[in-house]
C-alpha cells in the first residue's frame, strides 16, 4: 500500500551515509549519488522515500566492513542524496545499486536499479535497448553521480515488478 | 536457507492508477513493470538493519500525566513470511495520526489539534516468534484535502523488512467494523475481498487482557517462502 504523505521526518533522515559502519570507514571509493524525483507534469516531489541496497567495493553483499543499505528522502526541491562506496561487479552482475521508491500516491512500492555504465548485465538486459540509458547514472563530478527518477511521463524511469 | 520470491497475485494489489485517488495518475508509471531475473543482489538482504536504523520506541501512548489522549490499544502484530514461518528479528516501523486525526508532520495541513503527549512514530524489532507489540492510542479518521469528501478511516502505517531485499513490505492496518473502511480508496484498491480482510486487524476478546487496553491482532506477511527442494 501507499506510504502516504506523512512518513515521519525522523525516520526519513540520518540513514543516507553508507561510507562508515559503527564509526569505521568502509573500504573502497567513496561517492555521492544524488537525483531529483519528478511526476507526470515534471513537478519535483517532496518527502519521497528512497531506499538502496548494494554490494560493497568487492561486489559482495555479506561484506563485514560495509553495510549496503541506506535511506534518503527528497526535500521540497525533489532532490535526494546518498554517500556510499562504489559497488563492485560480482557473479555475472555489473556494478549497480538497487533502488526502492516509496511515496504518497504510489499504491505499490517501485523497484528500479542504477547502473554506472551501459554494459552487459542480466537485469539491465531485461529492459528494451532504447530505454537502458535511463538506468545509467550520469557522472556529475569526479566522485559524484546523478540518477534522476521520473515516475511517469517523458523520460519515464523503467521500473521492475517482481 | 534457500529462498524464493514469486509475483504477487494481481487481485491482492492495487492496479496502480486508482480513480478515487487523483495523485496516482500523476505518479504511477505509464509503462508496464518489467520482469527481471533474480540474482544474489535481489535475494540477499539487509540483515542486522538495526545497525543503521536504531529501534526508537514501541510505546506511543505514555503513562500518567504524559499519557496521550485517546482509546488505549495494544496492537499485537506477527511478522511471518508466505509460508507462515515467523521472521524473528524483523525490523518494524509504525506511524499514525493522533486521536483527533492530526499527524505530527509539517506537511499535514489538517486543522485538528496536536496532542503534546503524542508523537506517532515507533520502530521495534520482532521477537523470536516474529511478534511485535505496539502500545498506543487508536488513531482518528481525517478528511483528505481536495478529494471531494474522502475521509481516511482510522489506520496505522507499517514498514517491515523481511529476510531479503524483495521481502520489503509497506502497508496500512485498518480496524474491524469501521464504517469508513467501505469507502476508502486505498483499502478498496485491493480488489479481492479476502485479501482486503487481511488488512483489517481483529479485536481480541477483552477477557484475555490487559485490563486497560483493547487488543488488536494482526499479521504482517512479508514476501518469500522457503524454496522447494530441487528434484534429486
Amino acid at each position: 500500500m501507499t506510504l502516504g504523505p506523512f512518513f515521519p521526518r525522523e525516520f526519513a533522515q540520518g540513514a543516507n551515509d553508507l561510507t562508515a559502519l559503527d564509526g569505521k570507514p568502509a573500504k573502497g571509493e567513496a561517492i555521492e549519488i544524488s537525483g531529483r524525483v519528478t511526476q507526470l507534469d515534471g513537478a519535483a516531489l517532496d518527502n519521497v522515500v528512497l531506499e538502496i541496497w548494494q554490494a560493497g567495493a568487492d561486489g559482495r553483499y555479506d561484506n563485514p566492513d560495509f553495510f549496503g543499505w541506506g535511506r534518503a528522502a527528497t526535500g521540497a526541491d525533489g532532490v535526494f542524496s546518498f554517500k556510499t562506496i562504489k559497488p563492485g561487479a560480482f557473479e555475472g552482475r555489473a556494478a549497480h545499486v538497487n533502488f526502492l521508491v516509496l511515496y504518497s500516491g504510489l499504491m505499490r512500492q517501485l523497484q528500479t536499479v542504477m547502473f554506472f555504465e551501459e554494459t552487459d548485465d542480466p537485469v539491465l538486459s531485461s529492459i528494451g535497448k532504447n530505454k537502458r540509458h535511463l538506468l545509467v547514472a550520469k557522472k556529475s563530478g569526479p566522485r559524484s553521480y546523478r540518477f534522476d527518477i521520473r515516475l511517469r511521463g517523458e523520460g519515464e524511469t523503467p521500473f521492475f515488478g517482481d | 536457507m534457500n529462498y524464493a520470491i514469486e509475483p504477487r497475485p494481481a487481485g491482492t494489489q492495487s492496479q496502480g492508477v486508482e480513480p478515487g485517488y487523483a495523485h496516482t495518475a500523476n505518479r504511477w508509471p505509464s509503462q508496464p513493470l518489467a520482469r527481471r531475473p533474480h540474482t544474489a543482489s535481489e535475494l540477499s538482504g539487509p540483515g542486522g538493519l538495526a545497525r543503521r536504523l536504531a529501534p526508537v520506541r514501541g510505546d506511543l501512548a505514555g503513562y500518567g500525566k504524559q499519557r496521550a489522549i485517546g482509546q488505549l490499544i495494544l496492537v499485537r502484530a506477527r511478522v511471518v513470511d508466505e509460508d507462515g514461518t515467523p521472521v524473528p528479528g524483523a525490523l518494524v516501523e509504525a506511524w499514525h495520526c493522533n486521536a483527533a486525526g492530526k499527524y505530527i508532520h509539517p506537511n499535514d495541513s489538517n486543522d485538528a489539534p496536536a496532542d503534546p503527549n503524542f508523537y506517532g512514530a515507533a520502530r521495534v524489532v520482532a521477537g523470536d516468534s516474529g511478534l511485535v507489540e505496539l502500545r498506543t492510542i487508536k488513531p482518528g479518521a481525517y478528511p483528505v484535502p481536495d478529494s471531494g469528501g474522502w475521509w481516511r478511516p482510522p489506520h496505522i502505517h507499517f514498514s517491515v523488512w523481511g529476510r531479503v531485499w524483495l521481502s520489503r513490505l509497506v502497508t496500512q492496518m485498518f480496524f474491524q467494523d469501521e464504517p469508513l473502511n467501505e469507502h476508502d480508496a486505498i483499502l478498496n484498491a485491493i480488489r479481492e475481498p479476502e485479501a482486503r480482510s487481511r488488512c483489517i486487524a481483529r479485536l481480541a476478546p477483552t477477557a484475555k487482557g490487559p485490563f486497560d487496553a483493547l487488543v488488536y491482532e494482526y499479521q504482517l506477511v512479508v514476501r518469500g517462502r522457503k524454496a522447494a527442494p530441487g528434484m534429486p
